[in-house]
């Protein structure tokens, strides 16, 4: 399987400077997952953040800031919530297995919203305000029309839809930014089930902002 | 000044080698050497992304800290001393954005990622990676290695980039273009 659709640059290296908002970046977990290209870019821009690091002029420390440090080496448990995240297995949607990276993240059930369109709100534990769902929509249905003064970020989990930017299939990362008026149509032989997050507010026009509305609740 | 030129011109000390007498034998004076080199440049990268002085000095601290207790998982086949220590103090930093509205976290430490396939074509060393991507980023103009260093430093969007400098969003977009190009064809003769 050859992937399409990846991140744009400016994406991955924002994912990598950990300055990409929390449902963004958790879609792109979600794709690094399955795109090994894109990992390795990622890990690029991490060796930039390293290199970066380096050639930065040091700022001052407090004087004792060494002598606090090594006085906590052995001071035990410290740091021990870093990882005391949720854990579960495996989380399904459906009959498919969603992405590693939703581990942690409360996933609502499925609710009607159209004809053929159900979506499940994604509650990130440590950022519960980002926009995070996931969407279903049947074999031939329109993703219905919609603009928004951010950037969405839809990765295909099952099935494929296309748009006039061509057509995404599992594993393909879309990327619209404010200006693209994108009608996704979904494939004939299947259902399509993607993850998405919104940046920034949404501009709701027509049917997906009544749908979505409530959910995102602005 | 452009990314990457105060290390320019001086042997870098072995890090690499400090955090594995760390990692193997708790040996404190590798870890005060390498404080005094990384902790005030954390705390340096922190102010730039935004962090107020106090807050960005704790969480060098704690990079620090979550080094010694980590850093028997250092491999520096996957990612050199400053290359690591810069992802903990970046999972750190957004925790801490996080912890400022909500109480829990999802962001995976970098140690505990499970470890993924390689690339199909080729696996990349690390340590020759990070050395191409130093020289691609010394051989960037000095408004492409601006942009670089504002996409990293900061969370505003290129459009909000584009109105800070007073160039157009377009100019931002192709001069990062025209870096990450870079890198990447620096990056492509590995493969």
């Amino acid at each position: 399987m050859t992937m399409q659709h990846h991140p744009s640059d400016e994406t991955l290296l924002r994912y990598a400077a950990g300055t990409l908002e929390a449902g963004p970046a958790l879609v792109v977990a979600a794709h690094l997952e399955l795109c090994a290209d894109c990992r390795e870019q990622v890990r690029t821009f991490e060796a930039v953040g390293g290199a970066m690091l380096e050639g930065l002029p040091p700022a001052e420390m407090s004087t004792d800031a060494l002598e606090r440090a090594l006085a906590l080496l052995d001071g035990g448990k410290h740091a021990a919530s870093v990882t005391a995240a949720v854990r579960q297995d495996r989380v399904m949607a459906g009959d498919i297995a969603l992405p590693a990276a939703l581990r942690g993240c409360r996933i609502g059930p499925w609710r009607w919203r159209g004809p053929g369109v159900r979506i499940s709100r994604v509650v990130i534990p440590a950022a519960p305000d980002a926009h995070v769902m996931l969407i279903k929509v049947g074999a031939g249905r329109h993703l219905p029309h919609h603009g928004h003064s951010g950037t969405e970020f839809t990765l295909v989990l099952k099935g494929a839809f296309s748009d006039a930017s061509g057509r995404y299939a599992r594993g393909d990362l879309a990327e619209a930014d404010a200006q693209v008026e994108h009608e996704p149509v979904v494939d004939q032989d299947g259902e399509c089930i993607c993850l998405a997050a919104l940046e920034g507010q949404m501009r709701f026009q027509g049917l997906l902002g009544r749908i979505v509305q409530p959910f995102v609740g602005i | 000044m452009t990314a990457g030129s105060a290390s320019a011109g001086k042997a870098a000390p072995d890090f690499d080698g400090l955090l594995r007498a760390i990692g193997h034998e708790r040996d404190r004076k590798a870890f005060a050497a390498l404080f005094l080199h990384f902790a005030p440049r954390i705390k340096a990268y922190l102010m730039r992304a935004g962090t107020a002085a106090n807050m960005a000095e704790e969480l060098a601290q704690e990079t620090m800290l979550t080094v010694w207790q980590k850093a028997a998982s250092f491999d520096p086949d996957k990612a050199g001393a400053s290359v690591w220590i810069f992802t903990i103090a970046r999972n750190l930093r957004i925790d801490q954005i996080r912890r400022e509205k909500s109480a829990a976290k999802y962001e995976p430490d970098p140690s505990d990622e499970p470890d993924l396939p390689p690339p199909s074509d080729a696996i990349v060393l690390a340590s020759e990676r990070e050395n191409r991507v130093r020289k691609a980023l010394k051989s960037l103009s000095e408004e492409q290695a601006k942009i670089v260093q504002m996409s990293f430093f900061s969370e505003k969007p290129h459009a909000e980039i584009a109105r800070d400098l007073g160039i157009p969003l377009g100019t931002v977009k192709s001069r990062i273009r025209l870096a990450m190009d870079r890198l990447r064809n620096l990056l492509g003769d590995l493969t």
